[in-house]
């Protein structure tokens, strides 16, 4: 259930209150002018309350009505949040570079930022998933040292710096971790004053700030002096820092984010409270709660980790809700908790829920929905649908009616498997939502075919794992027992943060998908204490502490670290969005194994995501291969590829300035793909004579 | 006196292969935007480079039939091998360098051996 916020809620009584009392002070002055000093201070203060009331109504409808004019695809080419735009569609129209000179694409600047570290000094390893943002004709990046850049977009030369001197500790992840910076500008802005325009980054430690977009300095009317302390409200199982990774969602006014913790850790967490507070002032508005207050006592987190989408127009937010705590046991909330694991749209001023759906009940694989839905407008069976397509860890790609949350294409509920009774205190969901279409990414429905190479090379040992491996399907609960329960994809695979791309002029759809194979076994707490207590995230063991189990995460793979199940391990998917049927599919970038490379066809696991150009390309890097590639968003064919430092792991950035269109990636690394880290920002455009 | 064909042309040609291979591999490995710089595939061609190189060394001086086919047949599996390193390594060069390497053992394989028999008379 949803709680709001102490400021709604009074702008709400206060509402009712004025329309039920406002005539009463008339009529009690025509009927008794005297009256009592103790009840003419509360008529005062309701009369003020009302006028603050009619004051904030009056300003909410004026957003409203300039929100109402916003479309769903800007008119103009916009890069300015982490998927581009706040549809997420990650679409550019630009089209200098296209299909027919994509191979001429020449690096015109590259720069270093030093922030970087492979965990083998003292200080933890970068995982940086950012995208730049242009805006204000500047880039502007956030590093996993916590420094926020502004670079000349043409150059790369830096225009300022600000270093929040955040502590380099891995407090929350096993890593220094950083998706980037939001900016914000005033729709009137006063000329000669400060923070008209402004960049915010958040850090590991719990803190956001507020630089002016010119100049870099704080800004002094945002919170305290620039920099708004948010895990003052983490006042729930306090047991960590509520994270600012990602950062927030600029919608008018409102800046709106949640935060990331360790939630792999413990029984009980914090409860995964989504905040909105004013641009200017860091001021609270509301908070959103996916929780019940009861199922806050006793798990916590379902908290949004990653990025919003919005539709402005119509002044809803959509929140990618991520799984309750602790991920792999669920018997502390054998309850309904119909938000967690879901899509939820909010009301952008209240944050009141106008819908949501759940695409994982009872959820106990950590099946985070990890990715902003991707809004669109499309034609199926001749009807306009204002859709929202919601890509999943599970390979399901399900699509709904953004304004309504009902079913595009027939989202059926079926039974799936009740596990095999080693757990105890579970009480599995008797069914899970299935989408008719799109056709899911990946075959779950059985366990995939053991890659006959690696166990050879491994002399038998994937066949044995298999065979100690529990699977009945998708969605098949862990088990204390064998190997445990082989999940297909789990936590790293199917569809990461870099969600799905669009092209709203063929109304093609972009996804990429990992075909990973992972392994989940619960210990109970005296088998955990035995077998191992090294801290996880995507792989190892993890405590689940105060839970009865303690479980292992693993990748399936043979001695030499090769994958135990058949390639392709990753693909890029097309899918035509008026049919759902797929346009085309493909293998996507290399696997590499110790610098390795494996042979393109096998395709490799990624994380990040594409970006579309109206110059028919899809641009991505999100490979093991480190390399960032282009394909014709026709055809699927590669036409041009190059090597960067680390795997890009985020989506790719595509901006115009001065006439000429850049691409930028930033190749930062990810543990989860890979132990190869960079702090590398690297801008290709057409040579100047190509143009 | 010897001909020109007891000369170790072959095995001078394998060495050069086996150095020009390594510094190839070691350019990738320290090199930023190779795409292996760092790698653990890199640093095994190094040492499988510089190990190629050995045998090239040990094989210009030697006579013995025995001992030639001995090392011959470890410089060729070490050439496949590396070759085919390279080849995964995307260090087109690397592989390049072993098909010389290929052909100076192919060249060392002409290389009359010592006849015990004649020596002794």
């Amino acid at each position: 259930m949803p709680t709001f916020g102490i400021t709604p809620q009074r702008l709400g009584t206060a509402t009712a209150l004025a329309l039920i009392l406002a005539p009463m002070p008339l009529l009690a002055q025509d009927a008794d002018s005297v009256q009592a000093p103790a009840s003419q201070t509360q008529d005062a203060a309701q009369s003020q309350d009302s006028a603050q009331a009619r004051a904030a109504n009056q300003s909410q409808d004026t957003a409203q009505a300039q929100r109402a004019d916003v479309p769903l695809v800007p008119t103009q080419p916009t890069w300015n949040t982490f998927h581009g735009q706040n549809n997420a569609q990650k679409y550019s129209p630009l089209d200098q570079i296209n299909v027919d000179n994509v191979g001429q694409l020449e690096k015109v600047w590259e720069v270093h930022t030093g922030d970087v570290s492979d965990g083998t000094g003292d200080i933890p390893a970068t995982v940086w998933s950012a995208t730049p943002i242009f805006a204000n004709d500047t880039l502007y990046i956030g590093t996993p040292f916590y420094r926020l850049l502004a670079l000349d977009p043409a150059t790369g030369e830096q225009k300022w710096s600000f270093d929040t001197h955040s502590k380099l500790e891995a407090l929350t992840q096993p890593v220094l971790k950083n998706r980037g910076v939001a900016y914000w500008e005033a729709k009137d802005p006063e000329p000669g004053q400060a923070c008209q325009k402004i960049v915010y980054m958040g850090t590991m430690d719990a803190q956001l700030f507020a630089l002016d977009a010119d100049t870099g300095k704080p800004c002094q009317d945002f919170a305290d002096n620039g920099v708004l302390d948010v895990n003052q409200w983490n006042t729930t199982h306090a047991k960590w820092p509520l994270s600012i990774l990602q950062p927030p969602t600029v919608v008018g006014d409102h800046l709106i984010f949640g935060w990331a913790g360790k939630d792999w850790a413990f029984e009980t967490a914090p409860p995964g409270t989504v905040f909105s507070i004013d641009a200017r002032t860091g001021k609270r508005e509301w908070t959103f709660e996916a929780l019940s207050p009861e199922m806050r006592e006793k798990s916590g987190t379902a908290n949004v980790w990653t990025q919003m989408s919005v539709d402005e127009a119509n002044g809803l937010i959509y929140l990618p809700v991520s799984s309750p705590s602790p991920n792999y046991w669920g018997g502390n909330r054998t309850e309904s908790a119909p938000l967690a694991t879901s899509t939820t749209a909010l009301d952008v001023d209240t944050g009141k829920v106008v819908w949501s759906r759940q695409w994982v009940h009872h959820d106990v694989w950590d099946y985070d929905i990890n990715a902003a839905p991707t809004l669109m407008d499309i034609t199926v069976d001749g009807k306009q649908i204002p859709a929202l397509i919601q890509a999943t860890k599970m390979g399901f790609l399900f699509v709904v009616n953004r304004l309504t949350g009902e079913d595009v294409w027939p989202i059926e509920e079926r039974p799936v498997p009740q596990g095999d009774g080693s757990v105890k205190g579970e009480v599995y969901a008797k069914t899970q939502p299935f989408p008719t279409k799109p056709a899911p990414l990946l075959d779950q429905s059985k366990k995939p075919k053991i890659w006959e190479l690696a166990d050879m090379v491994g002399g038998g040992q994937c066949s044995r794992l298999w065979d100690d491996l529990y699977y009945e399907g998708m969605y098949t609960p862990p088990t204390t027992q064998g190997e445990g329960t082989l999940a297909y994809p789990d936590s790293a695979g199917g569809v990461q943060w870099g969600g799905v791309a669009f092209d709203p002029q063929s109304q093609t759809a972009i996804v990429n998908v990992s075909h990973i194979v992972q392994t989940i076994k619960l210990y109970d707490r005296e088998a955990y204490e035995k077998a191992d207590s090294g801290s996880g995230n995507e792989s190892g063991f993890s405590p689940q502490e105060g839970a009865p189990y303690g479980m292992r995460l693993n990748v399936a793979s043979n001695w030499l670290g090769m994958p135990c199940w058949e390639p392709p391990f990753g693909e890029l998917v097309a899918l035509d969005m008026h049919t759902g049927d797929v346009k085309w599919r493909r293998p996507v970038g290399a696997s590499q194994q110790y610098g390795f490379f494996m042979p393109e066809r096998w395709g490799s696991p990624t994380i990040g995501g594409p970006a579309v150009t109206a110059g028919g390309l899809i641009f991505i890097g999100a490979s093991m291969d480190a390399k960032l590639r282009a394909y014709s968003l026709e055809s699927g064919e590669e036409l041009w590829s190059d090597q960067a430092q680390a795997p890009a792991v985020a989506n790719p950035a595509v901006y115009e300035y001065k006439g000429r269109e850049y691409v930028a990636f930033i190749a930062g690394g990810n543990t989860i793909l890979k132990d190869q880290v960079g702090d590398q920002v690297v801008v290709y455009a057409l040579p100047q004579d190509k143009q | 006196m010897p001909s020109s064909q007891s000369k170790p042309l072959g095995a001078i040609v394998l060495l050069l292969a086996a150095l020009v291979g390594a510094a190839v591999a070691g350019y990738a490995y320290v090199t930023p935007l190779t795409g292996v710089n760092g790698s653990l595939g890199a640093l095994v061609v190094i040492f499988a480079c510089l190990a190629l190189a050995l045998m090239a060394l040990i094989l210009m001086p030697l006579k013995h039939r025995g001992g030639r086919i001995f090392w011959r047949l470890l410089a060729l599996v070490g050439l496949i091998g590396t070759g085919f390193a390279g080849l995964l390594l995307h260090q087109w060069g690397i592989a390049a360098a072993m098909v010389l390497g290929l052909i100076g053992l192919i060249l060392d394989l002409r290389r009359p051996t010592a006849n015990r028999r004649v020596a002794h008379a």
